[in-house]
């Protein structure tokens, strides 16, 4: 069963007075446990592909269903919800909270879904602060850690709570080139290990290389959908 | 535990904008608490002032005056209350009274001779029973004399004057009275002539409280004042059966006036058995209780007793002396509520900077699945964790002010004391209306001004979490 479908989905936005074509009918099928990037130029529909499976928009024609639930009909509490509990993110400027340190920006989504005791909660933490390398910089707050950690950081938080994808919005852009590689790396070991599901968005071909299925979209529109090995 | 831990740590962050804003809420509590704990205690202050030197916590007076009492200002005296000493003794039988001093207020002249001619002094006085008046109010304090010889020394009838009118006296007419001297006063009768009466100036006394109205006011006793205004009337046991139906029939039609005629006893009327009685003119009766609380009741079971007089409260009766420390209280609100507005004003204005500056922050925490409700309750957390412990340091401060300066009050220059309370130090009395008033308002403002940038908070969208710069 896909987890995520995408079905003649188009989107667009006013700009100003002009009507921007962001998505112009889009059907994309993912299935569970895909390590899939979504490659493109800029303004080809990557972040609006990511920003409607990661239920933060709507489309404006078309379904979006993730795990059979279609998500365009949820309101703003159910789509948070669903999020919480099926979706995690990896932003491109990392976007950790400045004033929480490493464990704590990771904890923080399974404080907000308040459903395990505390122990249970630390040894989780731990886990994936293990996996992503970072168990010298548990104090850290963000500003006192490099570009690669935070990224690392924000892998452990979207992953913490075992979500059912995980969305990475051009993870590496911000970082130099062997640090997003590493990171790559890094989401490719978990996908594997953890069976999750990575989609990503980048423009950088040696990212794409690491991927094992992409897609590449251009003005808006699936131009093609190559499957390695 | 999280909200708080963010909150905290986000003003931490800024600490240069927090202490702004620490700093003027922290103001506007300590006006409010200080200001609160001065304006009540100088409310109660002025009370018992007036209360126990003046008014007591009532003054009857005459049912036919048109007007309230005044022993503040110098109006036109009051009509006379008839039948005192029945009044007094009713109201001495109710159990919250506990004492009870008639007096007059009039005017007059006082005759005294320099260089070998005549000059006339003007004089506004009380006219009181020495002995109860003094026992009760203690407002003049002797400086030559004494006060009716009530307290010792030689008893008298006569004239006390305040060594300030015997300045003016000097300054206006160059004159200056002396302790046992003797004068003359004039009254003005209603009946329109001028009645003398030989008396003497027994003492000079400086007021203790509110000078600035005292300093005018000057005592003579009552029997001088009876007998300088002719305070006379027939005893009514002495009036024969006939003339009493006389009266009534005057008051009916012509007819019964006309069957007067036939009544014989009416004919032989002899005035000769009249016996005339000296009246007080006393025109005001203060009324002190043991409890400030019961003055409602005994106004209404004096208004049932049926006993010709009026009732006005202490702060009625006392007018706009009474009503200082209202105002300055109004004031204080005033200041208070502005300094408030400004505090919520600069408070809401600095948050939406935050929200601004925290858009990508708030963003993320909605796309990893914060709810509105979290947003909305990480801001007010953070303004409460703000506000609050600035204005619980303001009370704390607040209390130190009011407990070090309690001991020998809050010291006064003389002449806003003597507006104020009447005159001396103020003591401060420590309430926890004022703490508590404060916390509230200090919750409610803080509520208030967050309401607008919660709105502004919880209408980011996790999409601004997606193309922003964030740590």
């Amino acid at each position: 069963m896909s987890v995520v479908e995408l079905i003649d989905v188009r989107k667009h936005y006013m700009l100003g007075e002009t009507r921007v074509e962001a998505l112009r009918g889009v059907c994309l099928h993912i299935e569970k446990g895909e390590f899939l990037a979504i490659a493109g130029p800029s303004g080809a529909g990557k972040s609006t592909i990511l920003n409607l499976i990661g239920c933060i928009d709507t489309p404006s024609e078309g379904r979006v269903l993730i795990d059979g639930t279609e998500v365009e009909h949820l309101s703003d509490r159910e789509l948070t919800r669903y999020r919480r509990q099926k979706l995690g993110f990896i932003f491109q400027s990392f976007n950790l909270i400045p004033v929480l340190n490493v464990f704590e920006n990771i904890e923080f989504p399974l404080l907000l879904r308040n459903s395990l005791t505390r122990k249970e909660r630390e040894k989780t933490v731990m886990h994936f602060i293990e996996e992503v390398g970072l168990a010298d910089r548990l104090k850290n707050k963000p500003n006192e850690l490099s570009g690669g950690q935070r990224q690392r950081v924000a892998i452990a938080r979207a992953l913490v709570t075992r979500p059912l994808i995980v969305l990475a919005d051009e993870p590496t852009a911000n970082l130099d080139s062997e640090t997003g590689h590493r990171i790559v790396d890094l989401m490719r070991a978990i996908n594997e290990h953890e069976k999750t599901t990575f989609i990503f968005s980048t423009h950088d071909e040696h990212i794409m290389e690491h991927a094992r299925r992409v897609i590449s979209i251009r003005d808006g529109l699936i131009t093609g959908d190559k499957a390695k090995g | 535990m999280l909200i708080f831990k963010i909150a905290l740590r986000s003003l931490l962050r800024r600490k240069s904008r927090a202490l702004t804003i620490g700093a003027l809420v922290a103001f506007g509590t300590l006006l409010l608490v200080f200001g609160q704990t001065f304006t009540r205690s100088a409310g109660i202050a002025s009370r018992d002032s007036i209360i126990n030197n003046f008014t007591g916590d009532l003054i009857l007076y005459s049912e036919r005056s048109k007007e309230k009492p005044s022993p503040f200002a110098f109006n036109t005296p009051l009509p006379v209350i008839p039948e005192v000493e029945k009044i007094r003794a009713y109201l001495e039988t109710l159990p919250q009274v506990e004492a009870v001093v008639p007096f007059a207020q009039n005017y007059a002249i006082i005759q005294t001779q320099k260089d070998g001619k005549s000059v006339e002094l003007p004089f506004i006085f009380y006219a009181v029973e020495p002995a109860t008046y003094r026992r009760i109010f203690r407002n003049a304090q002797m400086r030559q004399g004494e006060f009716f010889g009530v307290e010792g020394g030689v008893a008298g009838q006569g004239i006390l004057i305040s060594e300030y009118q015997n300045a003016q006296y000097q300054k206006n007419y160059g004159v200056t009275l002396a302790a046992g001297e003797a004068v003359t006063v004039l009254g003005l009768t209603e009946g329109g002539s001028v009645n003398a009466l030989r008396s003497k100036l027994l003492g000079l006394f400086e007021p203790r409280y509110f000078k600035n109205v005292f300093n005018y006011i000057n005592f003579v006793d009552i029997q001088s004042y009876s007998a300088l205004y002719n305070f006379t009337g027939v005893a009514a046991d002495s009036l024969p059966e006939s003339l009493t139906r006389g009266l009534e029939a005057s008051a009916g039609n012509e007819e019964a006036i006309f069957d007067l005629a036939k009544d014989a006893d009416f004919g032989k009327l002899n005035l000769s058995s009249l016996r005339s009685e000296t009246l007080s003119g006393y025109t005001m009766i203060a009324v002190l209780l043991a409890d400030h609380g019961s003055v409602d009741q005994v106004i209404r079971e004096v208004s049932a007793a049926g006993l010709g007089v009026k009732a006005a409260r202490w702060d009625e009766a006392s007018g706009f002396f009474a009503r200082i420390a209202s105002a300055l209280q109004a004031f204080i609100i005033l200041a208070t509520g502005l300094i408030f507005l400004i505090v919520a004003f600069i408070f809401m204005n600095t948050l939406i900077i935050n929200i601004v500056e925290r858009t990508s922050e708030i963003g993320t925490m909605r796309a990893i699945g914060g709810e509105k409700s979290f947003i909305r309750r990480l801001f007010l957390a953070e303004t409460l964790l703000l506000n609050i412990p600035f204005s619980l340091g303001a009370m704390v401060l607040s209390l130190i002010a009011v407990l070090a300066a309690g001991r020998s009050g809050l010291p006064l220059p003389d002449s806003i004391s003597q507006y104020l309370i009447g005159g001396g130090a103020l003591p401060l009395r420590l309430a926890a209306a004022p703490f508590l008033e404060a916390l509230v308002i200090v919750i409610a403002v803080s509520v208030i001004a967050t309401l607008y940038p919660i709105r502004v908070a919880t209408g980011i969208t996790p999409l601004a979490a997606m193309g922003e710069r964030a740590a």
